[in-house]
């Protein structure tokens, strides 16, 4: 018959996408997962955070509203939470999407409740990123950084510390050591 | 302790000063011994390294000087001005006329540095049709990282934009705020009109009240330029009034005369010069400081130390405020966008666009794409501390970007510099690294030679066995672009104690304890790499000659590392 398929640490989509067994990825029809992303154990994604519009539109809108939508060649480090932000606005409460771009690196025990994070962000481990903050591309946030809510981080900042202030810049030979190609592909099946 | 990742920076040649200046008298020796140093070895923790050595992903390479480029060596140019925080292109105008900050709405919170958000202190509407009333209320500024809201030093804003328009004519505390643009009109308007009572028009130019910095320099500065036209003599043009006056520019030797006493002394044009007085009260610029501290002590009595500023929000600030409702919002600083130049030739070696949202660059010359890259692994499994005395092997990865194959030659001094010299040895000195090219090339070339084309890897049968080890004048592993080579190196011990034959020669002269940074292992390796590259061709050079000589010519460039190996354990 046919073979048996070994069970491994990761389930690899057509896409790509390599997601652990022991991940927790709840609401999943409100995810984007762009192709290549590597979902390593026990993280955490919530899409269950939805948008809850309050009465825009009914005709319009297409069946699934997306939560939290992800670039290419994304890596989300062991333990680390993604969780859309949410907010009081004109007396309700409601969450917002989280937009992730490609090539981003999220280290683990992070929690991100950003609102848009640009391609080529290097997230350290134990970092915890405020609601609504905006990271811009090639951003590398040192570990135990905490972004404060709001926060807009520009291009090409190297940021630390509690609230997060810019320490420095990004060269222009570190762009290339931001690209995570070479990492999806260590990722193994054992 | 800390985890040790291994490390290679590289020294930049704009460091080496080829023509050494002369000491004359003692240091005439000294000087010669450096200049030996220098050719000899490169010690990484002399005074004179501080600063030159980078990683590789710092440095930049200038094409036209076939040189590498440190962030020392380059001269900034300034492409754009724009702020962090709500990413809007500012004008270089507007820099130079505003400062260097956000004119916005854009703010840091003065306790804790975060963003502050604008909200409005009205109650939020309930029931229906509440998602659609705007709210108007007074607006403060508030910090979502520490809860510093601006009520806190008594402002409150009535548009939630144009922040800091309002902030600047409001004072901490609500009163409004002269600025100095309006303390001018008004004193030019009084003199124009003439002084009435003050019933008629509000005074609001106050001969006694206590001024703020910007204030008080407007008014001084207005005071003197009208004491300066008044004393000095000649025209309209009091301040270029020939030799006389205070602001002529032959007003500093003039001065100086009088003070030699020379006989050149011009009496007729001293006495020509009026008397200048000084401010007689605020409006002139006059400031008197209180002499007791009365208000100040009681203060830090009611609200004790928590209640004044710590240094580095003091520094933020440009008032020198002492308590925590004197702070001010800071607006944001504004950041750049820069390309740099080669200090040498002038030649552009990194230009970013100049649009804040687009992060390419029109030019990017790194290092990286022209200098092999050097990784560093131990043989073995990875040890935590290196044992002193016992032989561990290195190897170490040359990755070349260059799409012509490189001949490397690798030297290192037997010893390492410093008080605890380690040995190091290269076990494979010269060797060829092949080129970058692309690797649908590589895969159809060698499709049929493949298990000939790279060397294995020491499988791990071989590697029990014993083989693990390299072989002198071979090089460990080959790889398409890539070679890596084993270096053996035997760690000093770090005792300071010990019998006098032992030391070495630094060792000798300095007896101190083992001082931070001298228990890592760094080893200074010269490289040089030689390739040939495709000269470049004029036009309408080679006509006659016929299409396509390639002229080859040799280039070499040659340069100082520091590898950073690991710990040595203590005793």
């Amino acid at each position: 018959m046919s073979k048996k398929i070994a069970k491994g640490e990761y389930i690899e989509t057509d896409t790509g996408n390599k997601v652990s067994r022991r991940s927790q990825i709840i609401g999943t029809t409100n995810i984007i997962l762009g192709g290549k992303t590597v979902i390593q154990a026990e993280v955490i994604i919530r899409g269950d955070l939805l948008r809850s519009f309050p009465s825009s539109n009914p005709g319009e809108k297409q069946g699934n509203p997306v939560a939290v939508a992800i670039g290419r060649y994304c890596f989300f480090s062991r333990g680390c939470e993604l969780k859309p932000p949410g907010k009081l606005y004109k007396g309700m409460f409601s969450y917002y999407p989280l937009k992730i771009a490609d090539h981003v690196f999220v280290g683990s025990g992070s929690v991100v409740e950003a609102a848009l994070i640009g391609t080529h962000v290097n997230i350290g481990a134990n970092v915890v990123v405020g609601k609504f903050a905006i990271i811009k591309d090639f951003v590398k946030i040192l570990d135990g950084t905490v972004v404060p809510p709001n926060m807009v981080i520009p291009s090409f900042s190297i940021v630390a510390g509690r609230p997060a202030q810019i320490v420095g810049e990004v060269a222009e030979g570190e762009v290339e050591s931001f690209d995570i190609r070479e990492i999806y592909r260590s990722v193994g099946n054992s | 302790m800390t985890s040790f990742t291994p490390y290679t920076y590289f020294q930049c040649p704009c460091t080496d000063t080829s023509t050494s200046s002369r000491i004359f008298g003692t240091d005439s020796t000294g000087s010669e011994e450096e200049n030996d140093e220098d050719d000899k070895t490169f010690d990484p923790r002399a005074p004179r390294a501080a600063y030159s050595l980078h990683p590789l992903e710092h440095l930049l390479y200038c094409e036209d000087c076939h040189q590498i480029r440190c962030p020392r060596c380059v001269l900034d140019e300034i492409v754009t001005w724009y702020c962090p925080n709500c990413l809007f292109e500012v004008p270089s105008s507007s820099v130079k006329s505003e400062g260097n900050r956000c004119a916005r709405s854009c703010f840091q919170c003065p306790i804790c540095t975060a963003t502050l958000s604008v909200s409005s202190l009205e109650v939020p509407p309930t029931g229906l049709g509440a998602e659609y009333a705007t709210q108007s209320g007074p607006y403060v500024l508030n910090c979502t990282y520490c809860q510093w809201t601006s009520k806190e030093i008594g402002i409150q804003l009535e548009k939630p934009n144009s922040v800091f328009a309002q902030l600047a004519k409001i004072k901490n505390g609500g009163d409004p705020y002269i600025t100095a643009k309006e303390r001018r009109r008004e004193g030019s308007r009084q003199l124009t009109e003439g002084r009435r009572g003050s019933a008629d028009t509000e005074n609001i130019l106050d001969p006694n009240e206590t001024l703020d910095a910007e204030s008080q320099f407007s008014n001084l500065k207005a005071f003197y330029q009208s004491q300066l036209a008044d004393t000095s003599p000649g025209g309209a043009l009091g301040s270029f009034s020939g030799d006389y006056g205070y602001g002529s520019p032959g007003a500093l030797s003039r001065i100086m005369g009088l003070y030699t006493g020379s006989s050149f002394a011009d009496k007729k044009s001293k006495n020509k010069m009026g008397n200048m007085r000084e401010a007689s009260d605020a409006l002139e610029g006059l400031q008197i400081s209180s002499t007791s501290a009365e208000g100040t002590i009681t203060k830090l009595r009611t609200e004790g130390w928590e209640g004044t500023v710590s240094t580095s929000q003091r520094a933020e600030q440009n008032h020198g405020p002492r308590f925590l409702d004197e702070l001010r919002p800071v607006p944001h600083l504004l950041r750049t966008k820069r390309s740099k130049r080669c200090k040498t030739c002038r030649h552009i070696l990194s230009k970013p666009e100049s649009k804040v949202s687009n992060t390419r660059f029109r030019i990017r010359l790194v290092a990286p794409n022209y200098i092999p890259s050097i990784t560093i692994q131990p043989l073995q499994p990875p040890l935590s501390l290196l044992a002193p005395m016992k032989p561990v092997q290195f190897v170490l990865t040359f990755k070349n970007p260059l799409f012509e194959n490189v001949r490397v030659s690798i030297a290192t001094p037997a010893s390492t510099p410093g008080r605890f010299a380690s040995k190091v040895t290269v076990l494979c000195p010269q060797f060829e690294v092949g080129a970058n090219t692309d690797v649908w090339d590589e895969a159809l070339q060698s499709s049929s030679t493949q298990s000939s084309s790279r060397e294995k890897r020491r499988t791990k049968e071989e590697a029990s066995s014993g083989q693990n080890q390299a072989e002198a004048g071979k090089v460990w592993e080959r790889g398409r672009n890539w070679v890596s080579v084993v270096l053996e190196v035997v760690p000093a011990s770090l005792r300071t104690d010990g019998p006098e034959f032992m030391k070495s020669e630094e060792m000798k002269k300095d007896k101190g304890p083992l001082r931070e940074g001298e228990d890592v292992l760094e080893i200074p390796v010269f490289v040089r790499i030689e390739w040939e590259a495709e000269a470049a061709q004029e036009e309408g050079g080679g006509l006659g000659k016929g299409d396509k000589t390639e002229l080859k010519e040799k280039r070499e460039l040659a340069y100082w590392c520091v590898l950073g190996m690991g710990r040595i354990a203590q005793v």
